[in-house]
């Protein structure tokens, strides 16, 4: 098994995805992606290896729930170094345009950036005001002003 | 190399940048010294696919963790509250999100009216005229008539629009009686002067390519160079040199954009680095010392209230941090058990990837729990901040490291912060009310981040003004006490934090404080020109 079949392992059990329309992060193909995103912060990669030199060989064959409860483990005893590696995952799991696609499905988010099209929202409505405005001022007046 | 300036102003960001325009003329020769770059906004990260990565890296607004090229180390071991501040022509105001209030009059008197903190040598009223000034440069959308602040003038723009999401969170208020009013924001919307109208996208941290949204560079760095301000980026000050006997600033030395060291002779400095970057600089140079300097550090405490509701809201939409706020508990009601008060300010949703991040709160879980969640959080959440009016309290200080250089050759700063027994009460309070409103817009869930550890952006009180030169560094005008020709125009000089942005307050100071200048040297005031 090579590294990138465990640290694929390490994302499916992060990120399983469901049986509907998200997929495990693992099978999705993003071992290197996530390598990628943990050079991102420092000490990022060195907190990847510190966390898969953690796993042991027999993951590939346990459940999901021991697969799980195996990295809990490794979470309580590394903390900062799994932080790190959770991080990593999430970054290169929601910047993966098939994921953007899932959620666009999902929520009718429009899988695109912010800039240059924005959105599209009502003018203020002013009349929404007209019980604070009747309620009179609240703020404190200062006798030398 | 050598060089001689009438005025010279240390740091870019929205004090300095303000003061350089105000002070400028053809009378008087004025450099501005900035240590980080120009931003080009108009590339900004939010017009990529991976906008929401640059938050961690480039756009992360803690220099610890962006480690730009610009950014020195800051020791944030004993402070719960990181820093969280921008090196760059615009300073903070390159990464902020615009929310523009204004100090109310009583936060200039908290010692006369409450028995706490410190009374400001200046009220409300001395600085309206010049709030008024900065509100037409940078271009605020508001509306007038807000109840719970002094009447004020037509703000530049109409209001920023709410959402459906901040809509709900408004008939929550309503249910309460409670009060809530739009944002002012430094965001335009309408366009003018070559920036459009803000077209509500959401990320304004990440710089706006439409310039609708204001900064320091964007608003003053080009109408100063106009009026001849020598705008110098790239350019770090290293030293102070005094004369003699510790009365006057001869010249500043600096390492400029090569690193070649530099120095400029002047006949006036301002300093206008923030609470931590201009105290950093102050107590670097031996020559000055006052027992005060660095101490009253204020970060304004913030916890955030996160309601999650039924309805795809889609909250992402919109300027995130600018859409409406109460300040129904902002004045001291002693029964309540603290004096001063705070702030509610709606916070909107935010993309994809950061809100698996945990956004304001909590990030997700993994495992099989997380796609519930997400699908529980994305587009379906408004969160409220209670932003805790801070008092000045000593022991919370900036120091400096003598053993501990960057790169430039300066002691690395270190921010000594605890929350006193006043702001513990009064987060208490607000975290239940806050949940309260959300609970009352109809919010199935709360989450309570108890406080938001990355949310020091607000460095204020290490320099504080006063009329006697023991119990403050500088007086009305941002004059340092026995040192003629030093002055301070950022919000190091702040007395109290109120509980709002300073950034307002602070740019109508350095303003007042340039005419201040201007007017000693026999020049015409800013107001007339």
């Amino acid at each position: 098994m090579t590294t990138d079949d465990l640290l694929s392992i390490l994302l499916d059990t992060l990120l399983p995805g469901d049986e509907a329309l998200w997929p495990a992060a693992g099978q999705h193909g993003l071992a290197q992606k996530t390598r990628d995103m943990a050079a991102l912060a420092p000490g990022g990669l060195e907190a990847l290896e510190t966390v898969l030199k953690a796993l042991p060989s027999t993951l590939p064959d346990e459940s999901r729930d021991i697969r799980e409860q195996t990295l809990r483990e490794i979470e309580a005893a590394e903390p900062d170094a799994f932080d790190k590696v959770v991080t990593a995952a999430y970054n290169a799991y929601y910047t993966d345009p098939d994921i953007r696609d899932v959620i666009a499905t999902l929520t009718g988010y429009e899988n695109r950036p912010p800039q240059p099209r924005g959105y599209d929202l009502p003018a203020f409505d002013e009349s929404l005001l007209d019980q604070v405005k009747a309620r009179g001022p609240i703020w404190r007046p200062v006798p030398d002003e | 190399m050598n060089g001689t300036a009438d005025i010279v102003i240390v740091g870019g960001g929205a004090g300095g940048l303000a003061f350089a325009w105000a002070v400028a003329g053809p009378e008087v020769k004025v450099v501005l010294l900035e240590r980080g770059e120009a931003v080009d906004q108009r590339r900004s990260p939010s017009l990529e696919p991976d906008w929401e990565l640059a938050l961690q890296t480039t756009f992360n607004a803690n220099p610890n963790l962006r480690a730009g090229s610009s950014d020195h180390p800051v020791d944030d071991r004993d402070t719960p509250i990181k820093p969280a501040y921008y090196n760059a022509l615009g300073g903070s105001t390159i990464r902020w999100g615009a929310h523009f209030p204004r100090f109310r009059p009583s936060d200039f008197r908290t010692r006369s009216l409450d028995g706490v903190g410190q009374d400001w040598p200046l009220s409300y009223g001395e600085l309206e005229p010049w709030y008024d000034i900065n509100d037409r440069m940078m271009g605020v959308a508001g509306l007038a008539g807000d109840p719970a602040n002094p009447p004020r003038a037509p703000r530049p723009c109409p209001p920023l629009p709410l959402c459906p999401a901040t809509e709900q969170l408004a008939e929550g208020f309503e249910k309460l009686g409670w009060h809530w009013w739009p944002s002012d924001a430094a965001i335009l919307t309408e366009g003018r002067d070559g920036r459009a109208a803000c077209n509500n996208c959401g990320p304004c941290g990440l710089g706006c390519p439409r310039h609708a949204r204001a900064s320091a560079d964007i608003a003053y760095a080009d109408a100063a160079r106009a009026k001849g301000v020598d705008v110098r980026t790239r350019t770090t000050v290293t030293g102070i040199d005094f004369n003699s006997d510790g009365t006057r600033v001869q010249a500043l030395t600096y390492l400029d954009s090569d690193g070649k060291v530099g120095r400029l002779n002047c006949e006036n400095v301002i300093i206008a680095g923030n609470g931590l970057g201009t105290a950093r600089l102050l107590l670097a140079e031996p020559r000055y010392r006052h027992e005060l300097l660095g101490r009253g550090l204020m970060l304004h405490p913030t916890a955030i209230v996160t309601g999650f509701f039924r309805k795809q809201y889609k909250s992402y939409r919109g300027a995130f941090a600018a859409s409406l706020i109460s300040q129904e508990f902002y004045e001291t009601d002693t029964p309540r058990g603290f004096k001063r008060g705070f702030q509610m300010q709606a916070l909107r949703g935010q993309g994809p990837l950061t809100t698996a991040q945990g956004g304001y709160g909590t990030r997700l879980p993994w495992g099989g729990d997380h796609t519930t969640a997400f699908e529980e959080s994305f587009g379906r959440t408004i969160s409220l901040t209670v932003t805790c009016d801070d008092l000045p309290e000593d022991e919370n200080r900036i120091e400096i490291d003598p053993a501990r250089k960057d790169r430039w050759d300066m002691p690395v700063p270190k921010m000594i912060y605890r929350l006193g027994e006043n702001t513990k009460a009064m987060r208490r309070f607000g975290i239940e009310r806050a949940s309260e409103a959300l609970s009352a817009a109809g919010a199935w869930k709360i989450a309570v981040t108890k406080l938001s550890r990355t949310a020091g952006f607000h460095l204020m009180g290490t320099a504080r003004m006063g009329r006697d030169d023991r119990a403050s560094l500088v007086d009305r005008d941002g004059r340092v006490h026995g040192i003629e020709n030093l002055t301070l125009a950022d919000s190091s000089v702040f007395a109290s934090a109120a509980a709002v942005n300073p950034t307002p307050t602070l740019q109508a100071i350095a303003l007042r404080a340039a005419h201040a200048m201007r007017i000693r040297l026999g020049l015409s005031g800013v107001a007339a020109r």
